[in-house]
């Protein structure tokens, strides 16, 4: 709920390697360790490469073929929105009797941003609709590729180097085996995966490929050094006196997001593919299991009487959960924020399991709690209203922040069992204890 | 005559469906279609509208006085607010333009000043706000949060077919604002 109304108002303490606060819903909750966490205490894994317009998966290694862009899809240059295809009727002449003309469909790329189309740049109208646009080629594609094969040869070269020196101080006792920094230089250039196909029969061990690599020719590989010129293109004449034709500048950002052309003109602004979003994964990092989602929905605030504050406290259990309130004691050190006291119901809260029959079972008996009506507004199915005291400390402006602990029972459903010669328990219930502060707004003289 | 102010004159051939309010001396020209709920006040003078405009619901075109003078102060003349031909104005948006072209394209929620001037071929982008004092060039595209600029090479195609459906189907469904016969053409004003 918090992602929907008032984001910031209920903010949760989770102790990580640094302390943070925030709302509910941008935490997770791991199960194994009964801990809540935050983005910063989980270790992020790449899972898979996928395109934002039309959806298309694709495993990690053909994205890095395509450079992480989608093949189908495009991006205005104009205003990075994504591009739709649209078609138009032209006559055009029967191939097999030139003088009768037929309408044949032309497809052009627009922007229903900014209203950019292709053939502002002068691209021609495709009759397929899609597979035909290409993205102009880099006039500096083969000196670059000569480049990078130079230094992945130089690479290869120090790797070995490192090998044979570490091979010459290598103790009897000590296992062989790819070191670290071994490992990072061939990662340097991209040449892990060339390097293991080069010998597919071959097992990998340094050592192996020692041997194995000085009975190889290898290509050499020259390339030209980059040649300092002294003599630099001229001006036009009119360089300082011709009237700027503003609509025709590119921003930085435009041109920018073409590194290989970064046209000043707004005529040579091709359309780049679109490129690849990913889908990552969570990983709590105390015990490397992947995260689940939060257990607890955050609260909703009304301010109905002076002093009184109504809480609504959701159960997304399906069993019943006891819920202690508990104020900040003096002196307590995650107690930092709160500017107003507050009074929390001294009494144990029950919430009913969540239960997704319940609201069309008419015939269903009403739940008997005996709910005190001073701490309890109301109660349905597996929510609960009750009310809490807020007494403001400070006199001036600001906002009214109390904060408390709310302390709960949990039951791991989905931990592994564990096999006892007893007869079978129930699932043990832990006692979780939360740091909740709540922003209820600014002070009203 | 006082009565004549306030009747609008709406050619034969447009399409003024009787839940949009019309206050004031407004002319309309043929085979412009007003949808209803859209609103054309009016206020500080009249306003003539060309032959092929589309105005979608809730558009307002309001032809009102400046901030500064108060609508009882002598000295005030009338000043005629002046729509070419085959422009949309999207829904909701609003227009206080005392000039607008041909063919233009004024997007949804986007908020025109009353001294701008549209040329031709210009679209005003979803939830802009223009309120410059310029004549706006000939195929400017308006778009973006920060009403950032740029020129197409082409015009926006006239919404023919758009139109034609309307004048068929909104008849069928709604009540439409009588026509009349006028003897002297309205002339849309060009540029």
């Amino acid at each position: 709920m918090a992602s929907l109304l008032q984001p910031d108002r209920v903010l949760y303490l989770v102790h990580g390697e640094k302390k943070i606060r925030s709302s509910l819903s941008t935490l997770y909750f791991c199960r194994y360790c009964s801990e809540l966490r935050s983005l910063e205490c989980v270790s992020h894994e790449v899972d898979s490469h996928y395109c934002p317009s039309c959806l298309e998966n694709m495993p990690s290694a053909e994205a890095k073929l395509k450079k992480n862009r989608c093949a189908n899809c495009f991006d205005c240059p104009c205003c990075m929105h994504t591009l739709s295809t649209r078609a138009t009727n032209i006559p055009a002449p029967l191939p097999d009797d030139p003088s009768k003309t037929a309408m044949k469909k032309a497809y052009y790329l627009a922007c229903g941003f900014c209203r950019w189309t292709s053939r502002d740049v002068g691209m021609a109208d495709k009759s397929v609709a899609s597979g035909g646009w290409q993205e102009p080629d880099n006039p500096h594609t083969q000196r670059i590729n000569k480049l990078i094969e130079y230094y992945q040869q130089l690479a290869q070269r120090e790797k070995l180097e490192r090998d044979r020196k570490k091979l010459a101080r290598r103790r009897p006792y000590m296992p062989l085996a790819f070191s670290q920094h071994t490992i990072h230089v061939v990662e340097k250039y991209g040449l892990g995966t060339r390097l293991q196909r080069q010998r597919p029969g071959a097992p990998i061990t340094s050592l192996a490929g020692l041997s194995l690599k000085e009975g190889e020719d290898q290509k050499e590989i020259n390339i030209e050094p980059a040649q300092a010129l002294d003599e630099v293109e001229p001006l036009p004449e009119d360089y300082y006196t011709r009237p700027i034709n503003l609509p025709e500048v590119t921003s930085l950002r435009q041109r920018l997001l073409q590194p290989d052309f970064q046209p000043a003109g707004a005529s040579q602004l091709h359309p780049k593919h679109k490129h690849l979003l990913i889908k990552r994964s969570l990983r709590c990092r105390k015990c490397e299991h992947n995260l689940s989602k939060p257990e607890f929905n955050p609260t909703s605030i009304n301010i109905s009487s002076e002093c009184q504050v109504l809480l609504t406290l959701t159960n997304p259990v399906e069993s019943i959960t006891h819920v202690t309130l508990v104020g900040c004691e003096e002196g307590d050190p995650e107690d930092i924020n709160s500017t107003a006291k507050v009074m929390v119901p001294t009494k144990e809260l029950v919430l009913a399991g969540k239960d997704a029959a319940a609201d069309y079972d008419e015939l269903a008996e009403p739940q008997d709690f005996q709910d005190d009506p001073d701490v309890v507004a109301f109660r349905k199915s597996n929510k609960i209203g009750f009310f809490i005291k807020v007494v403001p400390q400070r006199e001036e402006d600001g906002d009214v922040t109390v904060s408390f602990k709310i302390r709960h029972d949990f039951r791991n459903l989905a931990a592994p069992i564990r096999p006892s010669e007893e007869d079978d328990a129930p699932t043990e219930a832990i006692w979780l204890t939360h740091h909740v502060e709540l922003s209820l707004g600014p002070l009203v003289a | 005559t006082n009565s004549a102010k306030n009747v609008a004159k709406i050619a034969a051939g447009a399409v003024v469906c009787v839940e949009s309010e019309i206050r004031g001396e407004v002319t309309i020209g043929a085979r412009t279609v007003v949808h209803p709920k859209a609103r054309i006040i009016a206020e500080a003078g009249p306003i003539v509208i060309g032959e092929g405009n589309l105005i979608e619901e809730q558009a307002l075109i309001i032809n009102s006085y400046p901030e500064n003078i108060a609508p009882d102060s002598e000295g005030v003349e009338p000043k005629t607010m002046t729509i070419g031909i085959n422009n949309v104005f999207e829904v909701g948006c609003m227009s206080q333009a005392l000039k607008i072209g041909d063919n233009n394209v004024i997007e949804s929620k986007a908020d025109l000043g009353r001294n701008m001037i549209l040329t031709s071929g210009c679209i005003i982008g979803a939830c802009c706000q223009v309120n410059t004092c310029e004549v706006i060039p000939e195929n400017t595209v308006i778009f973006g949060s920060g009403c950032q600029r740029r020129v197409q090479t082409e015009r926006p195609q006239p919404q023919t077919l758009q139109l034609d459906f309307l004048m068929k189907i909104l008849p069928n469904y709604h009540h439409m604002k009588k026509t009349v016969k006028t003897t002297s053409a309205v002339t849309p004003a060009k540029n």
